[in-house]
């Protein structure tokens, strides 16, 4: 018995005696640099090491028999090898780790691309530079024209890009289109975007060149993606001088839900301060949104977003056909937008994409007692797959219907006119992502779509190219045809017309190193099969046909640099742009009213840290704009003054949970004008008689408080006001 | 002669069945007691690797992942790192949050490392990430604090944030060095369930309350 327990004793030890196996070797990446802090490791076992500085590593194990060997570092791929041991050293010298391509280290084609997102390397205008981006007063839309390639329209205030009108340019959200991104207006007064910068995590703004995933663009795309879920409860109250914001957010595990009812009406603040308008009745708006988050699955996120909106305004025009008489501009607008999508990663490496989005907008204006209705239907249902094939090759394939009904009408006529038209579009796109390295990338995509009511269909190919040069400068390349159909007042009358076309060649240079970057862009752009209307020449009837055309060049360059000054930062944007058109109505070709050969803006924002405080300062520069006098000969040969705008605004966080916010554009006082409007038909003396287009106010002025409440501080809160 | 037997049978039967589990707890104890000479990005990525090695043979555990997060989290709050760099190391340590919280969901420290990777997203970028990431650190805390009200960390957590912004705002923060006293003296009281359970954050609080007598 005891030799028995002896030789189990034995044998015990003799587990823990068996004779070592040394691995030894070193970790280089691909320049044959060695790996620090490489994780080397037996499958399975305890056994493990980490390389030194040098990249050496020495492994023992006492395991027996086939093992594998794994060797991980981050932003590489993991290495794996079969080893056999057997108490013999193994020498594995040097081995290779093969860089991992991602979003963060891998080149990303930048030509034509602004992005924002949280870790995005270059990150050109966040949500928070929308808001703190003075002059914009938290317009989405006022703040992009900080960016270079887009030109300041100060009667329109939508998106004008590099030679493109503003219906040229679409807005995204989450995937699908938005129809009517602006709010609604007096004419030649400025618009704002509909959708406060505060929704948004994340964006992507192009100024050509973009992915077969968009379409119906002739000139850029805004891509606006909607915040994640919301974790805490919360009530959000915003005090303006021109109105007021109330929202609140319940979440749960996997869900929230935010709804925001605001009101705005600009009576008092323009009883105060002194405006070029005149007003019957100052704009006031009417709104209610409501937003759904879920969790769903492992991945999954399913949105909802609901908005309803009604704003109307009055404004007294004098009427230049008949001088010294004044005529009433009414409009009520009633906008209904519907967003939701869905992501989620159905299997490995597949994400598929759902959204589906619905407008209705109605615009009922009336100029003295002529009313004129447009109403507008819109949907735009989205499904996308992506495929990851491995980390050096994604495909993406999609498929779209867009229903868009447009109709115009005339309900106080005797005749009772009225037009509509009803289009459908079917559309496909298919693109792949090729690295060739982590330095090279190649995208190649074609997009397909056809119109029922024009009974027509496009192909657009698209490619584009990026290459990294050294550590911090890239270079990036693209091309592609874009389509778009002709505008609503167009196609109303008929469907005998033909998409109109746009082709882009960009070549994009950009430094990005220690929160400094560098982007400079040129282009060029050329149009054709843009729509062209007017008398035929014997002046007995109107054509309307496809044979406008056009081109735009120029040099976008943007600066921005957030190191060289402590808690400052400022950044320099600057366009120039060479375009002519010949389009619409013109005679002949010209440069449009809308396009200025020099843009320029420079934004300084610091923050002071004893008052909490952020201020900002801006100044922008358009060159002068051509405009047309029909008393003059010369087609569009008249130049407006050009304009100037000095901005600041100051936003102070008073409390964790209260911020100030003050902003007043145009200090300076600057004579702005941005053209000249005529009457329809000249006067007794042979003259059309004229009056410039101005701003609403000379000035702008915006005072606000932000006040966020949540659970634990709104006790807090509560418990003061009692 | 027989209960000899008896008792080296014993022993053996015992020694079998903690096998595994010994070792997992003198792993474990070893690469802990490396946690306090950590002082640069090598050294706690050496340590992330000790850990990421049990992690690799103790699939059910949560505990080799919460501290080699935990590493990582330390290292995106060291100087002379890009903040991509830092992105780097704090995505390594959401993707190891999210692989605890699977296998504790109920896991209240789990709660706490949630907190404290946002906080370290956070501190990369105050201006552009304070908006989105604070309401992602006070919903972790406050889940913690509902899976156990006493968890010293996540108490010390909460105190040190809200004292934070009183002191920012200028406030007065005596309440909180009251309750940072207060928790400083049940530090001990709270049992750990086990040795190698997380129980960092005494020497913190220590300071908090050192600062509050200056």
């Amino acid at each position: 018995m005891k030799h028995h327990i002896f030789l189990f004793l034995l044998s015990l030890a003799q587990v823990s005696l068996v004779a070592q196996t040394r691995i030894t070797g070193q970790v280089l990446d691909a320049n044959g640099e060695s790996l620090t802090g490489a994780n080397i490791y037996i499958e399975g076992t305890y056994d493990g090491t980490t390389s030194n500085l040098e990249g050496q590593f020495i492994l023992e194990s006492s395991e027996r028999g086939e093992q594998v060997l794994h060797i991980e570092f981050i932003g590489f791929k993991g290495y794996q090898k079969k080893v056999s041991l057997e108490g013999r050293a193994i020498e594995l010298s040097q081995i290779t780790l093969k860089e991992e391509l991602n979003e963060l280290t891998a080149v990303t084609i930048t030509a034509g691309t602004f992005e924002a997102g949280d870790k995005k390397k270059s990150i050109a205008l966040s949500s928070i530079d929308m808001v703190t981006t003075d002059g914009s007063s938290g317009d989405v839309y006022g703040a992009l024209q900080a960016l270079p390639g887009t030109t300041t329209v100060g009667e329109s205030g939508r998106l004008f890009v590099k030679g493109g009108d503003s219906r040229e340019s679409k807005t995204f959200i989450d995937g699908t289109l938005v129809y009517v991104p602006y709010g609604s207006s007096s004419p030649n007064t400025s618009v704002r975007g509909r959708f406060s910068p505060f929704m948004f995590s994340g964006m992507m703004f192009s100024t050509g060149g973009y992915s077969a995933e968009f379409g119906q663009a002739l000139s850029s795309v805004l891509s606006l993606q909607t915040n994640a879920m919301q974790v805490e409860d919360q009530l959000n109250i915003s005090l303006l001088t021109v109105g007021a914001e109330l929202g609140g957010t319940r979440s749960w595990e996997k869900a929230s839900l935010t709804s925001t009812l605001s009101y705005y009406n600009l009576t008092p603040y323009m009883k105060v301060v002194p405006q070029y308008t005149t007003w019957d009745q100052e704009p006031q708006s009417l709104a209610g949104d409501l937003s759904f988050r879920l969790k769903t699955g492992k991945s999954g996120l399913l949105k909802f977003y609901s908005t309803i909106n009604r704003s109307k305004l009055t404004s007294i025009e004098e009427n230049l056909n008949q001088p010294g008489s004044s005529i009433s501009y009414k409009l009520v607008n009633d906008n209904y937008f519907l967003n939701t999508s869905w992501i989620g990663e159905i299997r490995k490496d597949w994400i598929l994409s759902t959204g589906f989005s619905y407008t209705n907008n109605m615009d009922k204006a009336a100029i003295d007692s002529m009313k004129v209705n447009e109403a507008l239907q819109g949907t735009h249902a989205k499904l996308s797959l992506k495929h990851r094939i491995s980390d050096r090759v994604k495909i993406l394939a999609g498929t779209e219907w867009y229903y868009k009904s447009y109709g115009m009408g005339f309900p106080g006529a005797e005749t009772g006119i009225q037009a509509n038209y009803v289009n459908n579009t079917l559309t496909g796109f298919l693109e792949s992502e090729l690295y060739a390295s982590s330095r090279f990338i190649t995208r190649v995509g074609v997009r397909f779509e056809y119109s029922d009511y024009l009974k027509r269909s496009s192909l657009a190919p698209r490619i584009s190219t990026a290459c990294k040069l050294g550590a911090a400068g890239q270079i990036s390349l693209a091309y592609g045809w874009f389509f778009q159909d002709p505008d609503d007042e167009f196609l109303l009358y008929t469907p005998e017309l033909e998409f109109e076309r746009a082709d882009h060649i960009t070549l994009n240079y950009l430094y990005n190193k220690d929160q400094r970057m560098l982007r400079s862009e040129l282009y060029f752009k050329n149009y054709r099969n843009l729509v062209r209307f007017g008398w035929s020449e014997e002046q007995d009837y109107t054509f309307i046909n496809n044979t406008g055309e056009g081109y735009a060049y120029g040099l976008d360059l943007f600066w921005r640099d957030k190191k060289s000054i402590k808690n400052g930062e400022y950044w320099i944007s600057y366009s120039y742009i060479e375009t002519l058109r010949d389009y619409l109505d013109y005679p002949e070709q010209a440069i449009p009213n809308f396009s200025s050969k020099h843009n320029l803006s420079l934004v300084y924002k610091h923050w002071i840290e004893g008052l909490r405080s952020m201020l900002g300062t801006s100044y922008h520069y358009s060159s002068p704009r051509y405009y047309n006098n029909p008393n003059s000969q010369e087609f569009n040969g008249e130049l407006t003054r050009a304009y100037h705008s000095l901005n600041m605004n100051w936003s102070l966080l008073l409390k964790q949970n209260v911020i100030l916010y003050f902003t007043v554009s145009n200090i300076l006082g600057y004579e702005q004008q941005f053209g000249q409007s005529y009457a329809s038909t000249p006067g007794p003396d042979g003259i059309y008689s004229s009056k410039p287009i101005l701003p609403g106010a000379k000035r702008w002025f915006l005072v606000g408080c932000f006040i966020t409440l949540s659970r634990d501080k709104s006790i807090n809160q509560l418990d003061k006001i009692n | 002669m027989k209960k000899t037997t008896l008792f080296v049978c014993a022993m053996l039967i015992a020694t079998v069945a903690m096998g595994g589990n010994e070792k997992y707890y003198q792993k474990m104890g070893e690469a802990l007691s490396e946690f306090s000479a950590c002082s640069t990005v090598e050294d706690f990525q050496n340590l992330a690797n000790k850990f990421r090695v049990i992690a690799n043979v103790e699939k059910e555990e949560w505990l080799p992942l919460y501290y080699e997060a935990h590493c990582y989290i330390l290292i995106s709050f060291m100087g002379d790192l890009t903040a991509q760099e830092k992105d780097a190391y704090l995505d390594n340590a959401s993707a190891l949050i999210e692989s605890m919280t699977e296998l504790a969901p109920n896991e209240a420290e789990v709660q706490v490392m949630t907190a404290f990777y946002h906080t370290g997203s956070l501190v990369v970028n105050p201006p552009q990430r304070a908006m989105s990431t604070t309401p992602l650190i006070h919903a972790a805390i406050a889940k913690a604090l509902v899976m156990e009200p006493d968890n010293p960390r996540a108490l010390f957590l909460r105190i040190s944030n809200e004292m934070g912004t009183a002191s920012y705002f200028g406030e007065d923060t005596a309440p909180y060095c009251a309750q940072a006293k207060e928790l400083l003296q049940n530090w001990d009281a709270y049992t750990l369930k086990s040795p190698i359970h997380p129980s960092w954050g005494k020497e913190e609080v220590e300071g908090i309350v050192r600062n509050c007598g200056e």
